[in-house]
């Protein structure tokens, strides 16, 4: 919060990109409102976005809740489980975003047989895995941005010697996780959000948009390997995003920053074609979520995964 | 699950006892509760996993200048955050400077090392399920630290020198021992026993910044409940807290399990405030 306040009061920026934690933008999107600062974000806590209340605030990735129909919509109908277990870590996101899951679920018939807010810090996941193997969950959802606590539970998975799948949050298909696990395969079985822009199709090959951002990368000498693509690409759409609203404002006057960004249609960017309105700040596309094989990175783009087409 | 509850209990309790014993090193030749005892033991990870893995230096080479990373860290802090308040112990500054210092350690360490968990390499490759050697190894870490910490307090003229000025400061002074010197030293020990705890521990938490914080309230809590001062307090302190943390995570789940510690915690203190092994002092008025 101090860093958002000095930004806006002291560097007085022009535009804001981030913060890219759903937990600290909970706290910043006020203060950007107040001061009317054109702020676009990744974060996905439904409740950041209202145009309303913050009509300054725009959303470049989906919302929690387009996430989360992809999660439960794998789980249900493609990996075909009735039994759910969701674990969400300690943190704003973690804990909103189980509940919006467990609720979601439970509204489509699936029976949550265990749900657990974890801090991210504990260093044994035995408990709550045992608990979640005896409550007889087929799929444990995993809302979280701690990647050690990811890789515990697929290591703790692994010792159980039990082969249940995990789906949910991107980044338990982060880089960092492959040096966390005790072995390649306990990252097995592990189904995550993913986006079409950065899958690889059947024949293994990435939309030629997004591979020519990862050629230029590559030239560049940026290293993909332990960090997701898609990162990336929603960072390159910001900065251009807040750069041609410049450009087509003729100002950098935060007013005309708005009034671009709420006349975008389909907007070809990297991460995905984006379109907002002044009644709609969520910009992604519904139909542009994939579910992705963590273990799969390449470049941080992954194959899709299994039954998903 | 009864094993997992003794094994990983154990293994957290040692490391709790752990950074107790560094607390209580850092009070007895000074009076000051330095709160960077946690941040040590979160170095300790950190350095290990850079020298050992990051590095690629042998096991053995990597402890060597973990210990010595964290026993400069350790000497830091009695230059930078206890030194300038001694005089004023009454007015508890200490806990002001030393925070301070524990917060910046753990900023430069989020900074520097990076906000997500690091692997901690395989050490010596023994064991697996609830033998496995991060379960063991911490407890070992700790048997052979309390035992040769004794063996320095009772058989050696630099530990007794320690129990001097940690009895009687001023006669200890008079009688000509280097107080300040000492200070020092005990400081660099205890940054060497922090380190150990998270060396030890490494494969447990891994190397992650934010054990710190956690490191220094749960290895605080033996301190209190054995007494301060008191390292027998604080290992079986930090034994039983770690298996009263583990047990009541299976029952209850880990949120509720924290509630669980601190609701011990204060039960314990309010029967005896001095701790179980710690005794009351008489003031003369």
């Amino acid at each position: 919060m101090n860093a958002t306040q000095e930004l806006i009061s002291q560097a007085k920026v022009h535009a804001i990109w981030g913060p890219f934690n759903s937990g600290e933008a909970l706290a910043t999107t006020p203060i950007m409102a107040r001061a009317k600062m054109p702020n676009i974000h990744p974060c996905v806590v439904e409740s950041l976005i209202d145009t309303t209340k913050f009509p300054n605030a725009f959303r470049l990735a989906p919302s929690n809740n387009q996430w989360d129909d992809a999660v439960r919509n794998y789980c249900l109908n493609i990996l075909k489980v009735k039994k759910v277990a969701v674990i969400g870590d300690t943190t704003g996101y973690g804990v909103t975003a189980l509940g919006a899951s467990v609720a979601a679920f439970k509204k489509d018939g699936a029976e949550v047989v265990y749900q657990a807010n974890i801090d991210s810090t504990q260093p044994d996941m035995t408990p709550d895995m045992l608990r979640a193997k005896n409550a007889g969950a087929e799929v444990i959802v995993v809302w979280s941005v701690s990647t050690g606590m990811e890789a515990r539970m697929f290591n703790t998975r692994a010792a159980m010697n039990w082969d249940v799948a995990f789906a949910g949050h991107p980044s338990m298909s982060s880089g960092e996780i492959a040096g966390l696990v005790e072995k390649p395969e306990n990252w097995k079985k592990v189904y995550v959000i993913g986006y079409r822009s950065c899958s690889y199709d059947s024949s293994g090959k990435l939309p030629a948009k997004s591979q020519d951002l990862v050629d230029r990368l590559l030239k560049a000498n940026v290293s993909v390997k332990d960090t997701l693509l898609w990162w990336i690409a929603d960072g390159v759409d910001a900065i251009d995003l807040i750069a041609k609203a410049i450009e087509a404002s003729g100002s950098t006057d935060g007013e005309g920053i708005i009034k671009y960004w709420n006349g975008l249609s389909k907007y070809p960017g990297y991460f995905g074609n984006f379109t907002f309105s002044p009644t709609q700040h969520n910009g992604y596309l519904t139909e542009e979520i994939v579910m992705s094989e963590a273990s799969t990175a390449r470049n941080g783009a992954f194959n899709l995964a299994p039954g998903y087409g | 699950m009864f094993a997992s509850i003794i094994a990983s209990g154990l293994a957290a309790g040692a490391i709790y006892a752990l950074v107790g014993v560094t607390y209580n090193t850092m009070f007895s030749t000074s009076r000051v509760m330095s709160f960077t005892a946690g941040q040590l033991a979160m170095l300790g990870g950190v350095f290990g996993s850079l020298f050992t893995l990051k590095l690629g230096m042998p096991v053995l080479a990597g402890f060597v200048l973990t210990l010595i990373g964290c026993a400069i860290i350790g000497i830091i802090t009695e230059f930078v955050a206890v030194r300038p308040v001694l005089k004023s112990l009454d007015q508890h500054l200490y806990v002001l400077s030393t925070l301070a210092l524990a917060l910046m350690i753990q900023q430069v360490a989020a900074i520097k090392w990076g906000t997500e968990p690091q692997p901690f390499p395989r050490l010596i490759g023994l064991g697996n399920g609830v033998w496995d050697e991060k379960f063991w190894l911490p407890v070992l870490a700790c048997a052979v630290t309390i035992i040769a910490l004794e063996y320095l307090y009772r058989r050696t003229l630099v530990g007794r020198a320690f129990i001097a000025i940690a009895e009687d400061n001023f006669a200890a002074r008079a009688l000509g021992l280097p107080e300040r010197g000492l200070r020092i030293a005990s400081y660099a020990l205890a940054g060497m026993v922090g380190g150990i705890a998270g060396y030890s521990g490494g494969e447990l938490l891994l190397a992650f910044f934010a054990n710190g914080a956690l490191l220094n309230f749960y290895g605080f809590v033996p301190v209190a409940l054995g007494g301060l001062g008191s390292n027998r307090g604080a290992v079986i302190g930090g034994l039983a807290l770690g298996l009263f943390q583990q047990a009541a995570n299976f029952l209850v789940g880990g949120i509720f399990s924290s509630v669980a510690v601190f609701a011990l915690f204060i039960v314990v203190l309010l029967a005896k405030p001095q701790g179980l092994f710690g005794f009351s002092t008489a003031r003369r008025v």
